[in-house]
């Protein structure tokens, strides 16, 4: 009986319309959001993005502190922070990293990347959150070091953001230290 | 309900859905364009989603105002994230799965859902209604009054077609949870529907 009408329900369920025009049209609200934003590098000053950054990494930190001390979620994984340490030297006059380093963090990547489809949504947005933050950050850095490479504040600002979201990759993807100590920045 | 019953079964299965303005080809150009940072080519694709993308956030919300937030919402954060969609399901898929994640993030940040409820409640025609037609309109209503979990579920499986696997996964919730609330969707459905003179 209860399948019968299980059945029947399914079947006019299925009938419902799943595509509903919205009575105005919401493309200008769109629109507006997403072109408002004036192109980051291009007026940003190199001391105004060093502020910004440091603004941005004390907000980011603020979201890795909730994610740490946070113990509700199924999957984080809460590690004792590994000690690795990045090379200044290899920084280079042109601030990009190391081939060895990106293959480490492509690493990180995949592994953060499957376990963060294991969170809830509400920790997947925290998350996704953080790193936009961070990797804002780092955008405005690069930016601000372009105009000014010899900046060590900047070079040890994009140094630290890059250390910041490898913690939060590895938080959720329980990255080993073997990983991270990687010295090939 | 017989009346209701008695219409054509239609296909509204999540991965079977055909898309007849543009093809799929054209679609991975235009997302490909989007990503490079062409607002035209992000239109495009909003003009071809937005209905699904307004339906599904209209039937979970049950209010025209949220839900055009929501939908609102979804394409911002489809443009934000544009960068890491890899074709790896289709972009209406993607689309949904952000879809959801507005509605729940809104539902989360806002403490009027007993407000919803009870707006719902005085409606006469619930506006969550308006793409159907006759006697699904009863039905539509049933589900806007029905207990927000069991409404998101209901929604997501019985309405949009996803499997309990892929509505948990985008709810964030067990699919033991996901079964359940659809077994008491379907009772309440039931429940409402005989109470309005329907045979369940």
């Amino acid at each position: 009986m209860n399948e019968q009408r299980d059945d029947r329900l399914t079947v006019a369920a299925r009938q419902l319309a799943t595509e509903i025009q919205p009575q105005r049209d919401l493309w200008p609200g769109i629109e507006r959001a997403i072109t408002e934003a004036p192109p980051r590098r291009s007026r940003w000053t190199p001391m105004f993005a060093q502020a910004a950054a440091i603004v941005l990494l004390v907000g980011a930190s603020s979201g890795l502190t909730y994610l740490a001390v946070k113990d509700d979620g199924p999957v984080v994984i809460s590690q004792p922070a590994p000690d690795y340490t990045f090379e200044r030297t290899s920084f280079g006059g042109s601030h990009t990293l190391g081939n060895d380093y990106l293959d480490s963090r492509a690493d990180v990547v995949a592994r953060f990347e499957q376990q963060v489809e294991r969170l809830s949504p509400a920790e997947r947005e925290d998350v996704e959150r953080s790193l936009e933050v961070i990797r804002g950050a780092i955008d405005d850095i690069n930016a601000a070091l372009l105009q000014d490479p010899d900046n060590t504040l900047l070079q040890d600002l994009l140094m630290k953001t890059y250390h910041e979201e490898l913690n939060v990759m590895r938080k959720v993807g329980g990255v080993t230290q073997s990983v991270m100590s990687r010295r090939d920045i | 309900m017989a009346a209701l019953l008695a219409m054509e079964t239609g296909d509204n299965t999540a991965g079977m859905v055909s898309r007849t303005a543009i093809s799929m080809r054209d679609e991975t150009a235009l997302v490909a364009r989007a990503q490079s940072g062409d607002t035209r080519a992000f239109e495009a694709l909003y003009r071809e989603h937005v209905d699904r993308v307004y339906g599904l956030c209209l039937r979970m919300t049950g209010n025209v105002g949220e839900a055009e937030d929501c939908a609102q919402e979804a394409f911002i954060q489809a443009w934000k994230k544009l960068a890491r969609f890899r074709g790896d399901s289709a972009f209406g898929t993607w689309m949904h799965r952000i879809a959801v994640n507005a509605v729940l993030g809104r539902i989360r940040k806002s403490k009027r859902e007993q407000d919803r409820i009870q707006a719902v409640a005085e409606m006469t025609t619930s506006p969550a209604s308006i793409g159907d037609s006759g006697e699904l309109r009863d039905l539509s209503d049933a589900i806007d009054r029905l207990p927000e979990g069991a409404r998101h579920v209901f929604v997501l499986n019985a309405v949009y077609g996803y499997s309990h696997e892929e509505s948990s996964d985008m709810l964030g919730i067990a699919v033991g949870t996901s079964k359940a609330q659809l077994h008491r969707a379907r009772r309440l459905l039931a429940q409402q529907l005989k109470e309005q003179g329907f045979e369940a």
